[in-house]
């Protein structure tokens, strides 16, 4: 067994009074398919805006391929490898795909000291990226305004990919999508990991994790309460890990 | 591919159709108008419209604005007075214009950029500052009766072009290729489609939003240096109509008031037919106090249309946008 890409020891974090995470210990590895699953105010959240830099922990350490890292900002955890894709996509509506994928970070060529765009290089790349996740989008140059919900999902990912992510978060990717387009992502997710990304996947959708996910998290009330293969566990065992009615839960709960 | 700095609604034919009705109507209306002493008059007093309608453009398109560059004209056009007053270099005289402007849409980004006001607002107060800065440099007189120097070099021709035209094609020219071929256009379509998203792609958009306040700054000081070789003089009223001109010009061009897209080309025929609309009708009569009307009327009759056709809609409470 390899070193994970990214570990999390003690991770605990405290706004004022309130702890909002305590004592998270978390292995993720590249080419796996990590779900985070939990109720609403359970510590998910607060756990990845922690991995993409967004706040810092009050206490425990983050390693990445077994170093020590701490973040700033999400352009620290950013040029470590980690890409955040949220909910709401940061995408430019009135720019069209290729612009999107290397907004930020054009190929130029500089001419008497001007930047020039590389727009062949940046729409070839985008092409195959596009090929090569099989998003089914023929045309680099339309604009993302005019694209579905799941396409643009497919953006995002193509904009992760392209910034070198190893471990892309995907918060809650399906939660506003029709059913062909959930199944597009899921795909898409899937393929991410066999590309060798480490992906961590937050979703409210047990069924959308069974069909995605290699390893499934729980957390509860801001502790991590179980951790399972996909193989060694099943929804309902899940959902009981959730809403706290399974033994485990209620054990670790009592002795505290 | 065209993403917004050509826009793919049509507008600029139905401009150049508008252009073109407008002038078969006054050619029938007016013996006046179809003379070639009236379209030399009428390209003339289109100068200064298409130099500051550039740079709106661009603040348009970020999602700003600025409501002061008729007066920033006037502080710029008192300077370029002075210098060809004081007989120094024509070079200097010319240069006056642009390096005085760049230096007040310095201003106005520290203002609008660094003390995060509002642009519509921050540009207001400048407008009154400067309203009063004005007066004082001009000691309630006109600057009148200024020599040719700067007009002969001007109104000098290449080829049969005057060198004004040759100008303003090659600030239409930079523009376009900051737009479309660097990574300034592409920075700046997307602040002002969200400059919370643009910020998360990793956009300087700090540095954007200078850059662009100081670029018109520097064409409305441009059309300063044209205005005073045209006139030879600076009056007190400088620019009073020139910001609600461009603003007006530039939308009809079918650049968004919200901003994330606009057309260059749109801007130039804006510019054009609201100038030909508005020296038809004194031709046909119509006194010019009429004339703010008119740009008025067209300003938010356009808006309105564009709301009513469901392409644009604005917050109904507050009015800071996004």
């Amino acid at each position: 067994m390899t070193a994970p890409f990214l570990a999390a020891r003690g991770i605990a974090k405290r706004f004022g009074a309130l702890t909002a995470l305590s004592g998270v210990d978390l292995d993720i590895n590249a080419g796996e398919v990590l779900a985070l699953l939990g109720d609403n105010g359970a510590g998910k959240s607060t756990f990845i805006k922690i991995l993409a830099g967004a706040h810092a922990q009050s206490s425990g350490e983050l390693l990445v391929e077994g170093a020590p890292v701490s973040f700033a900002s999400p352009k620290d955890a950013a040029s470590s490898g980690i890409a955040t894709i949220f909910q709401e996509l940061a995408l430019s509506e009135n720019l069209s795909i290729a612009e999107n994928v290397f907004l930020g970070r054009e190929l130029k060529r500089s001419v008497l000291g001007i930047p020039f765009l590389k727009r062949g290089e940046m729409r070839k790349r985008v092409d195959a990226l596009l090929t090569e996740l099989d998003a089914h989008i023929s045309d680099p140059e339309a604009p993302v305004g005019s694209l579905s919900g799941g396409q643009r999902q497919a953006v995002a990912i193509c904009r992760a990919l392209n910034l070198n992510a190893k471990l892309v978060i995907m918060d809650e990717p399906t939660a506003a999508l029709a059913v062909a387009e959930t199944r597009k992502v899921l795909s898409l997710t899937r393929r991410l990991a066999e590309r060798g990304c480490a992906v961590v996947l937050i979703s409210h959708n047990i069924s959308d994790v069974f069909e995605v996910a290699d390893r499934m998290v729980v957390f509860r009330r801001g502790r991590k309460v179980a951790e399972r293969l996909r193989a060694d566990t099943n929804p309902e065992e899940i959902v009981s890990l959730i809403t706290g009615a399974h033994p485990d839960v209620r054990a670790l709960e009592r002795t505290n | 591919m065209m993403n917004g700095v050509l826009t793919r609604n049509g507008r600029e034919w139905s401009l150049l159709a508008a252009c073109i009705v407008a002038i078969i109507v006054f050619s029938v209306a007016s013996p006046y108008f179809a003379t070639s002493g009236n379209a030399a008059t009428l390209l003339r007093n289109s100068v200064e419209l298409l130099l500051v309608g550039l740079g709106m453009t661009l603040l348009l398109a970020m999602g700003g604005i600025d409501v002061s560059v008729g007066i920033v004209m006037g502080l710029a056009a008192i300077g370029v007075g002075r210098a060809l007053g004081a007989d120094l270099p024509v070079g200097v005289t010319a240069l006056a214009g642009p390096v005085i402007g760049a230096g007040l849409g310095l201003v106005t980004a520290a203002v609008v950029v660094l003390g995060r006001v509002p642009a519509i607002v921050g540009t207001l107060g400048l407008l009154g500052v400067y309203r009063t800065a004005i007066f004082v440099l001009l000691g309630g007189q006109w600057l009148s009766g200024l020599p040719t120097g700067l007009t002969d070099v001007l109104a000098a021709t290449f080829l049969g072009i005057p060198v004004a035209a040759f100008l303003i094609a090659l600030a239409y020219l930079a523009v376009w290729l900051a737009l479309r071929r660097t990574p300034y256009g592409l920075h700046l379509l997307a602040i002002g489609n969200s400059e919370e998203k643009a910020r998360l792609s990793g956009i300087p958009v700090v540095r954007v939003r200078f850059a662009t306040f100081i670029v018109s700054g520097a064409l409305t000081g441009l059309a300063a240096t044209f205005y005073v070789a045209n006139y030879r003089n600076v009056e007190m009223t400088i620019g009073t109509t020139l910001a609600l001109d461009a603003i007006a010009a530039v939308v009809l061009g079918g650049t968004s008031i919200l901003g994330g897209k606009c057309s260059l080309l749109g801007t130039v025929l804006g510019v054009l037919l609201l100038r030909i609309l508005q020296n038809g009708l004194l031709l046909v009569g119509v006194p010019s106090l009429w004339q703010p009307v008119l740009t008025g009327g067209l300003l938010i009759g356009v808006l309105m249309l564009e709301v009513a056709a469901g392409r644009l809609s604005f917050p109904q409470t507050g009015w800071v946008r996004k």
